[in-house]
Parts: C-alpha cells; structure tokens; sequence
C-alpha cells in the first residue's frame, strides 16, 4: 500500500508485490451539447421552480425524525439544481446541540459539517449544500432559529437554499409529508434591516403567511430503489421474510389510514391553547412597549413646547432666547419592539388550527363513509 | 475461493487464535432499516466505473438474544485487486466518529457489500470489521442490487467462522443467517410515499389526506372482490375451501361497527363538527390578528 498515504494498509492479500493504487482517471472536458447549453447555468440565473427529493433522503429524514423525538431534529440537504429544478439527493443529520455554551457548540457543528462533506465528497456523493430540513408537530414550524437559520443560508448558498419541513405527525398519520419553503423577498428585506417594527411590517405586507413561500415538490426513486421496492412489496421468497401466517411480502399493505384517528386532537388543541397564551403574553408585552413609548414621547413633546412657549414670552419680553436643547438626549425614546415574535406566533397558531381543521374534515368523511358502509 | 471441497482436513471451530473469542452471544438474527438499504443501493449507483462491488459500515444496535438491528450504513471507499485489497480504515474512523456525534447509541455491527459473491478477500475485509466489533462477532450482509442478469434482488445476512487446520484471516466459511427488513409503524407512511413515487413517475406532492384515504379504500374493495371471488368459487365447487381462510374471513369480517350505530356516532359528530369549527374560528381570528397589525400604525 505504498501509493496512496490515505489508503491505509488495513488488509493484505496473499501476493506481496505492491500494485500502485489505481489512480484517477484525468477528468475529461467535454464541449457542452447544444441541447443543454439552455440549461446549464453556472451563474445560478434560472431560478428554482421545484424541488425534486430522493428517496433517499426521504428515508433519512423519517429515521432521524423518530429517533429524535421533539421536534429538534434538524440536518443539512445535499444536492445540485439543474434547470429550476433541485435536486436533493443526500442529506445528513447535524448533532442535536444542548444549550451549552453557543460559541463552542457552534465551532463543533462547523467541524462536524466540513468534515461530514469532506467524507462524502470522497465516495463519489454531492457535497453541496442546498438546504436544511426540520422536523415539526403538527404542521407549524415557524420559529426563530429557523428564520434565521434559513435567512443565513439564502444569503450564501446558490440559489439561496431552501428548507424542507417534515410533519411527524402526519406521518404517524399515515400521510408522509415534506413541504419546500423558502423565505419571501419582501422578508428577507425586512430581515436584513432588522426591523420588525409595524411601519416596516406594513412596507413590506407582512402576515404570517407571506414569511415563506411554498416550492412545488417531488419525490423521486432512482431505478435501483425503485425495482428493491417492487421486489419488497411484490414478496417473492427473496426479501427474506419467514413469519408464518403473514403475507410473503416484506411490505405488506398498510391501512393505518383507515383509522378514525382522533388520538392526535386533544394534544393538537393543547398544542393551540399554548401557542395561543404565548401569543397573549407577546401581544402584552409589545402593549407594555408601546405605552412607553407613548409615555415617553408626550414628555418630550411637552418639554418641547413649553420650551416654545418660555421662548416666546422671553422674545415678547425682548430677552434672547433659550437655545433648543436636543430633545432626544434627555429623553430616552425606546425602539419600536420587533414584532417578528409575534408573526412567528400568530403562523404558528394558523398551522396548528389548520391541522386540526384536517383532521377534523378527515375524520368526518371516514365516518359517514363507516356509516353509509354499515347502513 | 479458498474454501475447498469438505475434506477430513477441514473442520468448523468458534473460536481460534485468529479470530476474536465472542462473550457476546452469536448474531442468530439480523434486522435491517430502510435507511440502511437504500443508502448502500445509493452507494452502488455513485461507484466508479472501475469498481466491481462497494463495501461499507453497518451501524446499528445488539441485544441480549443475538439479533441485531442495523440502522444505519455508511460508504467505505476500498480497492480491489488481482493481488490486494485495501479499505480506507483512516475513512472509516473518521466516518464513524461523525456518526457517533449525532447518534451515540448506533455502533459498528459489521459490514455490507453488494452483489453475491463471497471470495478471499470477503473473508479478509471480515476479519478487519471482526477487530473493529471485537468482542463481538461481525455480520456481513450482502445486498444483490439484481442488476446483473438472472440474479434476483435480495439481501443475505452472514456470520463467519474461521475454517482450516491452521487459521488464517482468509479462510473462513460464512454462515447464513435469517434477515428481515425492520421499520416502525409510523414510518410506514415514508414506505408507502416511496413505493408510490416509485410506481409513479410524477406524483404530486403533498398528496391530502383524503387522496390517500381513497388509495386505502380502493385497494381494500379490490381485496374484497379478491375473496368474494374465491368464496363464489368455492361456493360453486370450483376449488376446495380451506378451513383457515374460513376462520380468517369470520373474524375479520364479524366486527361490527356497532357502536357507531349507538348514539355514539352522534356525539362522535358533534364533537369533530366542534373541533372543526373551533379550528375554522381560531384560523380566522389568526388572519384578522394580522391584518389588523398592518393597520395599527400609531399616529404620529
């Protein structure tokens, strides 16, 4: 194992001379066909119309998901685009920090993620990062740290990256489900300001539902996957299944959807109620702001006019006036409060209830259709 | 292969100088996750040209009882040759400890590689992945991508053990063990989206719930028809009635949805209608709680 420093001597074979590992082939550069100079595009112009998710990842982020319960458990999505569409074709999950102290754990991420690449770069896989995926309850996934998270990422990554959200609960359901979001321009704007403040909110129309815009996606399987999968479900004797008394496949047919399924509701109207104090306490304190600001500004403009008005009588008394002292100085106006929290909330609480409202109209057609079948 | 015809020369023994003695009770089992599966298949489809199989790490987890539960795997870059093997051990650690940092609980099982063919150097890589294990015994399982004509798709789990007069780490005869494809039920779901973007080309996604619901329903009454088929049949004497089916039929289809009928669907009603309604009602206050925070400027 002379050649290659990397290649470790693990094991050797019988014969002792050493063969010089194979060297990569020199890579060749091909013109670029007619036929596909439309569609490449080094300077990342054609914007991402659609996400195309590998089964692959689909899996990792199921696996991920449940072994971390909570909805904690994020990672990174690897890829390429190609003519508008992404294509993700790995991921991997990034540790789940403890709230240790931020800068270290932080610097620990970092070298976990370039080392991660490194690694995968060296099997042959896509190690670009086009993404992150999160994992929520219940349909809501907006917070903080995946605004903000998202918002460094559209900053630099090609095509601003987007982020998949997957649903555990509705996967439990019985519906998989992985949505593409990315940031909307009008957000990101007020973002970069960091100004939350209503007269910017207004500027930019903000609501909840203009923070994120949804992307069309699409799961793929390649050929490979695809014919296992056919080979699983269709259960011949190959996939190794011996339970007596089951069907011979190793992926029978599921009905998990067939179940009325209102064991989720009570924990999704808690879910509202909690989402909804949160709100209440936020609304409270954006209030309790400002009032202060209120306060604060009719003390000044009080002082400023009484100040006009000794000025005036000492002009009309001949004597030269006060000078107009800064008004600001002497009294501290308070920011306006960012109201971001608040949006954030009010998103989450229009997720919550609308999970809620599936369930309920889902539930509703299974049990009329229980009905008309027993009539 | 160096596992010559069965002499009086060779014998099976468990545990030898060069092999690690196992404490641990043998592997009789294997389980493998979806996950596992199709990142050794993604793995094969990124190989180069010049490789005719790929290896890699099985992560996963043992019990007490012998079966082992892979969850994980991940790529091991390795060279063969007519005169050598190599494998990437700096890699492997490197790819392990990552591992490790996001999933503590998963350790090194043993080791996979596609297509069928156990030669020398299966025994050797075996031998490595059996000092990385030690002291429990590693598996090897052996993933058939059914590309290569008049093989079927499969996966085959194995254990080894050493065999010859004197052992040597490339002789050993691996010993096939059962192999089943593990998932929980909540990720069934995940399965079942792959599997119908897989027999589908473009299907639209997010699908609602009441697409799936009617996929779900489609198929039972397709089964339905099934057995109502076979119970015509065996009603006219076409075929022979087998008792089990019988038993399977009345006990599935006896229930009753009884307890609907009872009132209880009523109140089953009124509540979803409520919840309905009271999820409309906050979704509503939602929207309006916004527009409202666009209009409130204060006045200055």
């Amino acid at each position: 194992m002379a050649a290659a420093p990397s290649m470790a001597a693990a094991i050797a074979a019988s014969m002792p001379a050493p063969q010089s590992a194979p060297t990569p082939a020199a890579p060749l550069y091909e013109a670029i066909p007619a036929s596909m100079s439309k569609v490449v595009d080094i300077e990342a112009d054609i914007s991402i119309a659609a996400v195309q998710l590998d089964g692959l990842v689909v899996s990792k982020i199921i696996k991920h998901s449940r072994e971390l319960q909570g909805t904690s458990a994020h990672g990174l999505l690897l890829g390429l685009d190609f003519d508008g569409t992404l294509e993700i074709s790995n991921s991997f999950p990034l540790p789940h920090h403890f709230n240790e102290d931020d800068d270290k754990s932080a610097k620990g991420v970092a070298k976990y993620q370039a080392s991660m690449l490194r690694s995968l770069k060296e099997v042959q896989a896509d190690d670009s990062i086009v993404g992150f995926y999160q994992v929520t309850t219940l349909g809501s996934f907006f917070n903080q740290s995946l605004v903000e998270t998202q918002a460094i990422h559209q900053d630099r990554l090609r095509h601003g990256g987007i982020v998949i959200v997957h649903d555990i609960s509705q996967t439990a359901r019985g519906n998989a489900s992985f949505r593409a979001f990315r940031l909307t321009k009008a957000f990101l704007d007020a973002f970069k300001r960091n100004n939350f403040s209503t007269e910017s909110l207004i500027d930019h129309r903000l609501t909840f539902s203009s923070i994120v815009e949804e992307i069309p996606l699409r799961v793929r399987t390649n050929a490979l996957m695809s014919s296992f999968l056919e080979t699983l479900s269709s259960g011949s004797a190959v996939a190794a299944d011996g339970k007596p008394g089951s069907s011979s496949a190793a992926l029978p047919p599921s009905y998990s959807v067939l179940n009325l399924g209102g064991a989720g509701v009570g924990r999704n109207l808690e879910q509202i109620v909690e989402a909804l104090d949160a709100y209440k306490t936020e609304e409270g304190n954006l209030g309790y702001l400002q009032r202060q600001i209120a306060r604060e500004k009719a003390k000044a403009e009080a002082y400023v006019s009484k100040r006009k008005e000794e000025n005036a009588s000492r002009v009309a008394q001949g004597l030269a006036p006060l000078p107009e002292e800064d008004v600001t100085r002497l009294f501290k106006i308070p920011p306006e409060p960012s109201r971001l929290e608040s949006v954030l909330l009010l998103g989450r609480i229009d997720a919550y209830a609308k999970s809620l409202e599936e369930t309920a109209s889902a539930g509703l057609v299974k049990m009329y259709g229980v009905r008309a079948g027993g009539a | 292969m160096p596992l010559g015809p069965p002499s009086s020369a060779v014998f099976l023994q468990n545990s030898t100088a060069g092999f690690v003695s196992t404490p641990g009770r043998t592997p009789t089992s294997v389980t493998v996750h979806p996950v596992a599966l199709f990142s050794i298949l993604d793995h094969y489809l990124r190989r180069t040209d010049a490789q005719e199989r790929v290896i890699g790490t099985l992560l996963g987890t043992r019990s007490d009882t012998g079966e082992i539960d892979v969850r994980s795997s991940f790529a091991v870059l390795h060279s063969e040759t007519a005169e050598q093997v190599a494998v990437d051990m700096e890699y492997h650690h490197t790819m392990y400890e990552l591992h490790h940092k996001v999933n503590p609980k998963e350790v090194i099982v043993g080791w996979y590689s596609t297509g069928s063919n156990l030669n020398t150097y299966s025994a050797l890589i075996q031998n490595f992945y059996s000092q990385e294990t030690a002291p429990h015994q590693a598996i090897h399982i052996a993933v058939d991508t059914g590309v290569v004509e008049g093989e079927n798709a499969g996966v085959r789990a194995y254990v080894s053990s050493p065999v010859g007069v004197s052992p040597k780490p490339e002789n050993a005869v691996f010993v096939p063990i059962p192999c089943e494809l593990l998932f929980k039920e909540t990720e069934r779901s995940g399965l079942d989206l792959l599997a119908s973007a897989s027999s589908t080309l473009s299907v639209a996604h997010p699908s609602t719930d009441l697409d799936i619901l009617e996929r779900a329903l489609r198929s039972v009454s397709d089964m339905l028809d099934r057995v109502l088929t076979y119970v015509r049949s065996v009603l006219a004497g076409e075929v022979k009635g087998d008792p089990a089916i019988g038993r399977y039929l009345m006990d599935t289809l006896g229930s009753s949805a009884e307890d609907l009928e009872k009132g209880g669907f009523n109140a089953s009603l009124q509540d979803t209608l409520m919840v309905s309604y009271l999820a409309n009602l906050v979704r509503s206050q939602a929207e309006v709680s916004a527009r409202l925070a666009l209009t409130s400027a204060p006045p200055s």
